[in-house]
């Protein structure tokens, strides 16, 4: 899944042509409030789509290029929303400084976790409990500790609603750009040797390391990396919204619809997350009217989905393209050379 | 002291019963299957409506187990025939969300029909006096059957023909086809299994709290969690981990308070998992 995806980002292709899905995502984004813009709700729900797409953003970073399974996507954009909101509101600390501390706490917080999965080699389902067990512990804090976070209540966020965050529309566009830098650098890491390391691990560890790729050191980056992203997007979240309560955050709410939609829109692929965020929040949307049968609904669309498209949107339709490309080339000279992401580890 | 070990001890069985079920079908298939808690959830449901028509407490629970048992069946033979077709990370990551799914229509299939219906099994009698320790005897005979079903799988899986072919599967699959086992029958076998154990547990835990609509998550979550401190594909594993899980639950819910509780047991999961990264039990990496 990864390698086909991976050929799009390749060293050297032109700087235009790489970040040009990009900019395209991001404008198609970017249209939305025309037609929602006289809603409240619709906003909201909107704006819950960008957000998501965020996060799973931040979790295809983790997850989609180095191969840790962090069920904790919901704990640590939590973990920095309610630092910002108590840092902000309770310590008159400025919302920005709020914000950047939160996040640097989410980045290490996730680093610390990749770090012990990665010192401790972990796979992929041991990450994920070890994870999932920091996630629900942090849930129970969040219950617990009701003098800082208002426990079941929730915790009303004071500090942004004087701000362009306390508007309608604005906020919205406060994410387009976020998600925008999010991908942009998404695409800057696929390109970079990061980005080599990234595909050499996650094609074949054992090969990579012995390439001289430091795949420790490389894992803890993306889950620091990616860690950071969420959080930040969550701080920013806990401000535009002005309330935060442990289910804004909790594993069932977050963490299970970010998996989902990444799967969906494919797993390593750029703009991945964002298909599967805007199916998603049609879908929900959608269902909205179903009340009573919703989960039956949802867990069927899940089946078919999956059932149908294992690999994700994004590379199926990569791959289709291609085939089709080839074909064409095929028919008019001798077929090219293909620039394969795997010959790194070959090498 | 020695009550709350036993509560403990009591609890965890029921733990490690929850485990054994999601231990076994992973070992075979790769498959994790989220939706364990659900069908835990399905077989109360199911024995607590045949107790609420009238049916007397021995076949209802029967009923429960049954139809447990074969959705899990029909799942595999199914739902999870593709799952098998794939290799390595692609099988773990398609099965695990086609089981979520299959969790979300089970969960929305009984909060739909039956939103407020619950399993809750009152065993009469005196408390019995174990050791200086008065014991309720709903506990005890959970912890019973708990037990008793947890020997007769370790002598199952050492001493049957059948279960010698689970073993062979879960060590290697191509091996034991070779030697005229079919991995698929053992498999379709095992979820079936796995799904009369996952019921067995919510009827052995309505004996001294009741399993309401909802309960299927936390099952599920709870069932994760002591198959990997166990290890993966390891059936005494994960009744050791689930009683040491109970009594480290219990101890702390007594000395430090509630709250505390769900932290330190989960701490006291991810410890187990770091200091020994293949489980209690496992017999290595994956």
């Amino acid at each position: 899944v990864i390698r086909r995806a991976a050929t799009v980002g390749r060293v050297g292709a032109p700087a235009v042509r790489a970040y040009a899905p990009v900019v395209l995502a991001a404008a198609l984004v970017a249209l939305l409030p025309l037609r929602y813009a006289d809603s409240r709700p619709m906003m909201g729900v909107v704006i819950g789509g960008v957000l998501f797409a965020c996060y799973a953003v931040g979790f295809n970073v983790i997850f989609g290029s180095t191969g840790q399974l962090f069920l904790c996507t919901g704990a640590l954009a939590g973990l920095a929303g309610y630092a910002s909101a108590i840092l902000s509101d309770r310590h008159g600390l400025p919302m920005a400084l709020a914000m950047l501390l939160a996040s640097l706490m989410a980045a290490g917080a996730g680093g610390l976790l990749s770090w012990i999965a990665v010192s401790r080699s972990l796979g992929v389902i041991f990450t994920g409990i070890v994870t999932l067990t920091f996630a629900l512990a942090f849930q129970n804090l969040l219950l617990g500790q009701r003098d800082l976070t208002g426990g079941e209540t929730g915790l009303v966020v004071e500090a942004g609603s004087d701000t362009l965050l306390g508007e309608q529309v604005a906020p919205f566009y406060v994410f387009v750009v976020l998600l925008t830098a999010y991908l942009a650098l998404f695409r800057a890491l696929q390109r970079s040797h990061i980005g080599w390391a990234f595909r050499a691990l996650r094609d074949d560890e054992i090969a990579a390391e012995l390439a001289g790729v430091d795949v420790k050191r490389y894992r803890v980056l993306a889950g620091t990396l990616g860690s950071g992203m969420i959080g930040l997007a969550g701080a920013l979240y806990a401000h535009s919204e002005g309330f935060i309560s442990p289910s804004t955050f909790s594993f069932g709410e977050v963490d299970v619809l970010v998996i989902v939609m990444l799967a969906f829109g494919g797993i390593g692929s750029l703009l991945g997350p964002v298909v599967g965020a805007a199916a998603f929040t049609v879908l929900e949307e959608w269902m909205d009217s179903f009340n009573e049968y919703r989960l039956i609904i949802y867990g069927s669309v899940i089946l078919v989905l999956f059932l149908v498209l294992p690999r994700g949107v994004v590379p199926t339709v990569q791959r289709l393209v291609e085939v089709a490309r080839r074909r064409r080339v095929d028919g008019a000279s001798a077929p090219t050379a293909r620039p394969p992401a795997d010959t790194l580890t070959r090498k | 002291m020695r009550a709350v070990v036993f509560d403990g001890v009591v609890l965890g069985l029921q733990f490690g019963l929850l485990g054994v079920g999601l231990t076994l079908v992973y070992g075979l298939g790769g498959v994790l299957n989220l939706a364990q808690g659900q069908l835990a959830v399905l077989g109360a449901i199911v024995a607590a409506l045949r107790l609420d028509a009238g049916s007397a407490v021995v076949p209802a629970v029967l009923a429960g187990l049954v139809v447990a048992g074969t959705v899990g069946l029909v799942l595999d033979l199914t739902l999870m025939r593709p799952v098998y077709r794939r290799r390595g990370e692609d099988r773990v990551l398609l099965g695990l969300l086609l089981m979520l799914g299959v969790s979300f229509i089970i969960d929305g299939v009984l909060t739909w029909r039956y939103p407020i219906e619950a399993l809750t099994l009152r065993i009469g009698g005196e408390p019995v006096d174990i050791l200086g320790v008065r014991m309720r005897t709903g506990s005890l005979l959970a912890s019973a059957i708990a037990l008793g079903v947890g020997a007769i799988l370790v002598l199952f899986l050492r001493y049957a023909t059948t279960g010698k072919a689970v073993r062979s599967v879960i060590q290697d699959e191509e091996g034991a086809q070779l030697c005229g086992v079919s991995p698929a029958t053992v498999r379709a076998f095992v979820f079936a299994l796995s799904g009369v154990l996952a019921a067995l547990v919510a009827v052995t835990r309505s004996m001294t709290s009741p399993v309401t609509v909802n309960a299927g998550i936390d099952f599920t979550i709870l069932a994760l969690i002591v198959a990997v401190v166990g290890g993966l594909g390891s059936v005494s594993g994960a009744f050791l981990a689930g009683i040491l899980l109970g009594v480290v639950n219990t101890v702390s819910a007594h000395y430090i308070g509630t709250y505390i509780t769900t932290i330190v047991l989960l701490g006291a999961a991810a410890a187990t998992i770091v200091l020994r990264p293949s489980g209690l039990l496992g017999a290595g990496r994956e």
